[in-house]
């Protein structure tokens, strides 16, 4: 089983200058955790995701913590991500996620599982985006195969 | 992806096949082969069109809430060929209810209004439509925009894309076509939308004089194929080389022509990225792309096959 024959055909994708309220106004709306971010060409340079956003709002102390308790005041995210929302993509954008159509199911879930990502996004071979794979996809594609 | 589309105002169209449907009574639908769920709207029959061609297209446009998410997912399980690109706004997509019924025939319509677009929903939808561009060779902008969509919207979408070298057909009506066409950018290929009314220009259409005219008009403000619906199935078909009257020999059934006009677009566009350059030759084709369609009263696109068994059952008049 291919990439291709799992991923979504949805190009929905973000440029590195747009604003982070951007990104979550998109995932909101159409029920994504992260979008992939493309250059003018739509080749894609990186991935931003909810969890970068998550990141870039709490203190930078947070990921030594063990619990949210150890936040002194709740509103801080809130001012925070208040702080942050106009700010462009690129400064909490990831290096690009990505596979190619050709690539095994195993191959991208392999890198779904080892790395702790959601999405995948698809690239052709000029590294232009055709879609994106997530996990679920991934799973409701392998129960679904005629091979098993 | 070779081809984008665009829709602006998409629809579900729902179609429920009730005999003996009643007013004040309860109807129970027991066979779901009685209910038929489509994503519509001009673009989107083309891009379903295209994909049946086998075309790999992009649809693009602005969707709303459940009744969107329910239109995006059923156009993308309608073909692999087909990916989507849609703006998500608040609100809801329109969706079109229409119950046929046979053994009375009657045909009852249910048309529920789509979103109102705010300024922040267009622009973000430009930005995509801009970046899309890079990815194809043509460009169809068809149908008609919801609330909020100013007029200029259709010539600014043809001027960009004209501009980065990408051939556009528009199949649009009123002030929004207008200004596209009289715009630098005309696109490359017209069809006016006179299914509300015989109009184009400002100039009413009522003899074949007046079809000869506004082609040449359209003609000389830069576009290289225009196509006028005249008389129901027939067609004017103008070039630079000439102006035609298509018609056909073929038994047509002229009560399906849901989807007729999209059919003829997607044929044009199949024809220019399969076969060759012609355009006169490529309006033949759409036109009997859009023939094979009438055989059927549901929005079943037909095969290339389907369109080859008849593609001679066409007649072709020179006008001018």
């Amino acid at each position: 089983m291919k990439v291709k024959d799992l991923m979504i055909r949805d190009i929905t994708a973000v440029f590195a200058e747009q604003r982070v309220k951007d990104v979550i106004k998109i995932c909101a709306k159409q029920l994504f955790t992260g979008l992939p971010v493309v250059d003018e060409e739509m080749k894609v340079i990186g991935f931003i995701s909810e969890s970068d956003i998550i990141s870039g709002a709490v203190p930078s102390y947070y990921s030594m913590l063990q619990s949210a308790s150890f936040i002194p005041d709740t509103n801080q995210f809130k001012r925070n991500l208040n702080k942050i929302k106009e700010k462009p993509v690129s400064e909490f954008m990831t290096k690009p996620r990505v596979v190619k159509e050709m690539d095994s199911a195993i191959y991208a879930a392999d890198l779904l599982i080892r790395n702790g990502w959601r999405v995948l996004s698809v690239v052709d071979e000029e590294e232009k985006l055709v879609g994106v794979v997530t996990r679920m996809r991934l799973l409701w594609g392998i129960i679904n195969s005629p091979n098993i | 992806m070779e081809v984008l589309t665009v829709t602006m105002n998409p629809a579900l169209d729902r179609e429920i096949f009730l005999d003996g449907f009643e007013i004040n009574k309860l109807h129970r639908i027991f066979d779901p082969s009685k209910m038929d769920m489509t994503p519509g709207g001009k673009g989107i029959n083309v891009s379903m069109a295209l994909a049946n061609f086998g075309v790999k297209n992009v649809a693009m446009g602005v969707l709303a809430g459940y009744m969107g998410r329910v239109i995006e997912e059923e156009l993308r399980k309608y073909s692999e060929l087909i990916t989507t690109n849609f703006v998500h706004t608040n609100g809801e997509s329109r969706e079109n209810i229409t119950i046929m019924d046979e053994v009375n025939q009657t045909i009852t319509e249910i048309n529920a209004p789509g979103p109102t677009l705010d300024e922040e929903t267009i622009e973000q939808f430009f930005q995509r439509y801009e970046m899309t561009l890079s990815r194809v060779s043509h460009v169809v902008i068809s149908g008609t925009v919801p609330p909020g969509v100013p007029m200029d919207f259709y010539k600014t979408l043809s001027n960009v894309a004209s501009k980065k070298g990408k051939i556009v057909l528009m199949e649009a009506r009123g002030q929004l076509l207008t200004n596209a066409i009289l715009s630098e950018g005309c696109p490359k290929i017209v069809k006016p939308d006179l299914r509300a009314d015989r109009k184009c220009l400002g100039i009413e259409l009522k003899n074949i004089d007046d079809y000869v005219k506004v082609s040449k008009i359209i003609l000389e403000r830069g576009a290289d194929l225009v196509v006028l619906s005249y008389e129901i199935i027939k067609n004017v078909v103008a070039t630079r080389e000439g102006i035609w009257l298509l018609d056909t020999s073929q038994q047509v059934d002229i009560s399906h022509v849901l989807g007729t006009g999209d059919t003829y677009v997607a044929g044009i566009l199949y024809y220019l990225l399969r076969r060759d350059k012609d355009l006169f030759e490529a309006s033949k084709f759409g036109y009997i792309a859009a023939v094979a369609k009438l055989r059927y009263s549901k929005k079943i696109f037909p095969s290339i096959k389907e369109i080859e068994i008849i593609r001679d059952n066409i007649k072709v008049e020179r006008i001018v």
